[in-house]
């Protein structure tokens, strides 16, 4: 059994647009837009950490952590996934458990980032 | 002295001396009291039933908002709206995994299976969130003047002896990640991954 699947399934029904919708909560318009998670730089946390959190928590290869990662180094910020909004707000919330600063964006807002 | 992590066929394993690990118990212990909700037994049970706080604001201490940083930049009114239906889960997840951590410390021979591996780096790194804060480090340089403190026998002012704690604290983190990334080079399928792949380029 996968060790976060409970926390995994709270966040997820936090996040879930239909549990939102049953609480008369969700006010915003869905749309097909893309949205981006952000990852930022910082001078704390590991280098190693970092793309440990890339491989284990996204499955990425080492090389494609590794590559996110020194983005995320030397221009301050990277977008280490795209898809719907939901999905990216639940990968903030998993981003933030592990201690990495990530945010959600609209996709082409920010732009500085390159999706490996 | 404390050994570095090394894994093996029963997880990952480690060595800590008694007083450093009462020294990470302390530290677990204080940042499960910063993430601890306020006012627990006034609250709306239904706050506590469906995780959404109407009444949320963003925390005024720096270190705890080190801990939960807004969900969207630039833009207050949606990061608060985030807050609102995400900052109680995750400050109970927070206070799970340093919960966790806590209870592998129970003897000098540390033994930690995969959950638990995860749940110690997870609580290492939420104290270096709260001491580099305490330490003011912002910065790449700020974060190089605080790593030449290693001895303990430097430490004779409080902001030295949260030096020392910030680099041991650093150094166990380091080891019990590249323990973890060695485990990782194992598996086919890594913790953790739930149909991340339309997310791969």
């Amino acid at each position: 059994m996968n060790p976060t699947a409970t926390a995994e399934v709270r966040l997820a029904a936090l996040t879930d647009p239909e549990v939102r919708e049953e609480q008369g909560l969700e006010e915003r318009t869905l749309t097909d837009t893309p949205w981006n998670l952000v990852v930022w730089n910082d001078p704390v946390n590991l280098m190693s950490y970092v793309s440990y959190v890339f491989r284990s928590y996204f499955g990425y290869s080492q090389k494609k952590a590794d590559k996110l990662m020194m983005e995320v180094h030397r221009k301050g910020r990277s977008i280490v996934a795209h898809g719907g909004r939901e999905r990216m707000e639940q990968h903030v919330v998993a981003m933030h458990g592990y201690g990495l600063w990530a945010t959600v964006e609209r996709a082409g807002a920010g732009g500085k980032g390159q999706h490996g | 002295m404390a050994k570095t992590f090394v894994p093996g066929s029963r997880g990952i394993t480690g060595f800590l001396e008694e007083e450093e690990r009462e020294l990470l118990r302390k530290l677990f212990s204080d940042v499960i009291t910063m993430l601890e909700p306020e006012a627990l037994d006034s609250e709306d049970p239904l706050v506590a039933l469906v995780g959404f706080d109407p009444h949320i604001a963003p925390p005024e201490d720096s270190a705890l908002r080190r801990l939960l940083p807004d969900g969207v930049k630039d833009d207050d009114e949606a990061a608060l709206e985030f807050r609102r239906f995400t900052e109680r889960s995750l400050r109970e997840s927070k206070i799970g995994a340093l919960r966790a951590a806590s209870l592998a410390l129970e003897s000098n021979e540390i033994q930690l299976d995969a959950a638990q591996a995860r749940n110690f780096a997870m609580a290492l790194n939420d104290v270096r969130l709260v001491v580099s804060d305490r330490l003011g480090i912002r910065t790449e340089s700020d974060a190089e003047a605080v790593h030449a403190m290693q001895e303990w026998s430097d430490a004779d002012d409080l902001e030295t002896y949260l030096a020392v704690v910030y680099n041991f604290v650093s150094w166990l983190q380091e080891s019990l990640v590249q323990a973890l990334a060695y485990s990782l080079d194992d598996e086919p399928s890594p913790a953790g991954e739930k149909g991340e792949r339309e997310d791969r380029a």
